[in-house]
């Protein structure tokens, strides 16, 4: 409950701060299950992943160079691909489909097994009304499970090569997935779904449930509901439908995976998928979890925990700030909301600010929360609409995801961008003071500087030529599904969205069209799969420097200094790619 | 490959089914989606709104209705709702809140020129919020009471019966289940469910 401003600041702060202690311990736990060192889940779950691996022909001793860790990645992710491309064609021949849904057409199944092979979750149609319970749960929750699994052994794929004394494998891909999955993601999403289903959130096999409504409505004869004593009504609508399934199974992990794809069209907005304040407390939390622990799992596995905790209040700073920004501008709402007074938009029995679009058990405070960390983290899941934010809060999203996953991102690509910007920001300091360009005893030569740009900027230009089409193109531009500036905010949305491997959409735009299912499709599947070779390829390069002694005098990754450098560099970046664009969206929109 | 296969056996089928397991023994109701069913009549999900417009009704948000996505196996019609998309700045939403202003208003004449709880104007994130805003529920007890008969402390008693409070007293907002409100005014529910 956010009285004013003021305390919806405090609350938030509060709720960063508890996540990061919790980021803590975990990344020590995380560190030691993906390194195989004995543990009390190790103890417990062992013999599972001797099992798996085993199945799988892996084995840990097999560690792996660069060419072999990314084939593998990639090979993975193309099973996921089109595994999933396959089955949700095949809908309507699959068991456990109680609507009887048919199979998709193929642009839409084209650009769903892009989306969540990706660990975008970008969704092109709604779930409840487009897919069987087989196709959510055999399909879509494994993906939900695979993609950050394949995330996070990339990120550690890349702080092993970061760390290694001397030239080393970078671990074996598929031991490291199996851990991901059976340590980390597996017992989270367990805890999460539990609490879920105790709140509320469905979890059965049985078809949806048809209730009785208490004010029965008609249709006219175009289907347009109208009511019921309505002369141009032709039939009564006297039952409405009630959506179940498998859903709490699925939120849970579209959550801690940095998914961010929901069971139904309206998300973590519906009160099916996240019934209580405390789901949305612990949904929340869970978005932002994993890619926190990650950044301090780096200051673990480079032996030096300073530069965790350095690389860790930067991410903070730009969080906060998004935060701030975000929550402001909710809290004050528009002109058009206030309607000269005759709406009552005061703290006084209810959330102070622009309701529109949110939930009242939500509210404004902890609305404009989860929509700053579900672009920050590259999950993307809502709790509300985000064509109901304010123009100026509209900027906080776009701003986050065309950094390119900086400030959190998805599970371990997340920390692959940063990086990306760390080694962006040595060098430039390097240059600086005239020093050969150095991150923690490994030489930066072309080659590293050359990965790590394209981390850096690739997911950028990939969403602005994904726009470039989607405006440009006349079938294409008529998908916007408002007139300019707002039917530009809704293109760039997307576009930014997709090729941020985001997911989050405004409502809006017309998603499941040919032109943008493609579109979107090839920029998701683009993003993904270019940071994920390039942090592999990255990790390669690194693993086979030499660790030159620290030499003095040298440029301290840990320091202040470099958190300012590293924060100048990202906004510079980020500011160069996106301003002009955001001026033409949500800008104009606020100004005119 | 195996790997996949693996992955979808024991992440696409036993998890989920587990899960299952777990919620439909431990938790029947809120698994099957929290039905309101009283002898026999399925009255709705105390997690899915529906939309007012009566009188003796306690009003929830604006909805968004639609009755093309889903019909029965017999091919009747079913509603269901969509989020408004509406962005709070553009000049579309600023004529929807001016209409949604004046029909508050003419149905309450009781509140005079008192400002309309923005609850009570805005659409929901999902179009099915199945809450309003104390604020906005007492906004309408003077209405409500007359169209029933009923003195306002009664109408006002209901309401608080149905109203959560934040978890701790600070997490979450406080609000009133709609549907629970409207089956106790209409008699259907005798005391509200057990929360």
């Amino acid at each position: 409950m956010s009285a004013s401003l003021g305390t919806a600041l405090f609350e938030a702060a509060a709720f960063v701060a508890l996540l990061t202690a919790c980021a803590l311990p975990l990344s020590n736990y995380v560190v030691k299950a993906m390194d195989g060192c004995p543990s009390l889940a190790r103890r417990v779950l062992g013999p599972v992943e001797r099992g798996c691996a085993r199945l799988v022909g892996a084995s840990e001793q097999d560690s792996m160079g660069p060419g072999r860790y990314l084939a593998g990645a990639l090979a993975l992710t193309a099973v996921g691909f089109v595994g999933l491309f396959v089955l949700l064609l095949c809908q309507g021949f699959l068991p456990c489909n109680p609507e009887e849904l048919p199979g998709l057409p193929l642009d839409t199944a084209f650009n769903l097994a892009a989306s969540f092979a990706t660990n975008t979750d970008w969704q092109p149609v709604a779930g409840e009304s487009h897919l069987s319970y087989f196709s959510q749960a055999v399909g879509l929750t494994v993906q939900n499970f695979l993609s950050p699994a394949i995330g996070l052994a990339v990120a550690f794929a890349l702080m092993r090569g970061i760390a290694a004394r001397s030239a080393e494998g970078l671990g074996n891909v598929f031991v490291d997935v199996i851990r991901a999955v059976l340590y980390v993601l597996l017992p989270l999403a367990l805890i999460g779904a539990l609490v879920g289903v105790a709140q509320g959130t469905p979890q059965t096999l049985a078809p949806y449930e048809t209730v009785q409504l208490v004010e029965p409505v008609a249709v006219d004869a175009e289907g347009n509901v109208v009511a019921a004593d309505d002369p141009a009504a032709v039939q009564e609508v006297t039952e409405a439908v009630v959506p179940l399934g498998p859903q709490a199974s699925q939120v849970s992990i579209k959550q801690l995976g940095t998914n961010g794809g929901g069971f139904n069209g309206a998300n973590s907005a519906s009160a099916l998928e996240n019934p209580t304040p405390l789901t949305n407390l612990l949904q929340m939390a869970a978005i932002m979890l994993l890619p926190l622990t990650l950044v301090f799992c780096f200051g673990r596995m480079v032996a030096d925990r300073r530069q965790g905790r350095a690389l860790m209040v930067a991410v903070l700073v730009l969080l906060a700030a998004g935060i701030a920004a975000l929550t402001a501008a909710e809290f004050a709402g528009t002109a058009q909301l206030a309607a000269d007074g005759a709406v009552y938009t005061g703290s006084l029995g209810q959330p102070a600010g622009n309701m529109e679009g949110k939930e009242s058990r939500i509210g404004t405070a902890a609305t404009a929360l989860w929509t700053a960390l579900t672009t920050a983290a590259a999950s993307g899941s809502t709790n509300g609409s985000l064509a109901g934010l304010t123009p100026l809060g509209l900027v906080v999203p776009l701003v986050f995801m065309g950094l390119g996953e900086v400030v959190g991102g998805g599970i371990g690509t997340g920390l692959a961008s940063l990086l990306g910007f760390v080694v962006l920001t040595v060098f430039v300091a390097s240059l600086m003071v005239g020093r050969a360009p150095e991150y923690l005893g490994k030489k930066i030569g072309p080659a590293e500087m050359r990965l790590a740009v394209i981390i850096a900027i690739a997911p950028s230009l990939v969403m602005l030529a994904g726009a470039a089409v989607l405006l440009l193109v006349p079938d294409a531009a008529a998908g916007a599904g408002a007139s300019a500036p707002f039917g530009f905010a809704n293109t760039l949305y997307a576009a930014v969205s997709a090729g941020a491997n985001n997911g989050s959409a405004l409502g809006g735009f017309e998603a499941n069209t040919p032109w943008a299912n493609g579109v979107l499709g090839v920029e998701m599947l683009a993003s993904r799969v270019i940071v994920l070779a390039c942090t592999v390829l990255l990790a390669g390069r690194f693993a086979a420097r030499e660790t030159s002694a620290a030499q003095v005098g040298a440029l301290s990754t840990a320091s202040p200094l470099f958190v300012v450098l590293l924060l100048v560099i990202v906004v510079l970046v980020g500011a160069l790619t996106l301003v002009p664009a955001l001026a033409l969206g949500p800008v104009a929109e606020a100004v005119l | 490959m195996a790997l996949f296969l693996a992955a979808t056996l024991a992440l696409g089928v036993l998890y989920p089914l587990v899960v299952c397991g777990v919620a439909q023994a431990a938790f029947p109701w809120r698994a099957n989606g929290s039905i309101i069913e009283v002898d026999g009549v399925k009255y709705g999900s105390a997690l899915v709104g529906q939309s007012y417009t009566g009188m003796d009704h306690l009003w929830g948000r604006p909805t968004k209705t639609d009755a093309r996505t889903f019909a029965t196996k017999s091919g009747e019609s079913l509603l269901w709702y969509g989020p408004e998309n509406l962005s709070p700045a553009s000049e579309e939403f600023g004529d929807v809140v001016q209409e949604r202003v004046a029909a508050v208003r003419a149905a309450h004449p009781d509140q005079g020129e008192n400002p309309v709880p923005s609850e009570l104007v805005t659409a929901s994130g999902s179009g099915f919020d199945p809450h309003i805003s104390p604020a906005a529920a007492e906004y309408q007890v003077g209405r409500i009471a007359k169209a029933k008969g009923m003195d306002e402390e009664e109408v006002r008693a209901i309401i608080r019966q149905c109203t959560d409070r934040p978890l701790l007293g600070v997490i979450g907002e406080a609000r009133v289940n709609v549907l629970e409100v409207n089956l106790m005014l209409d008699g259907v529910l005798k005391t509200a469910i057990n929360r």
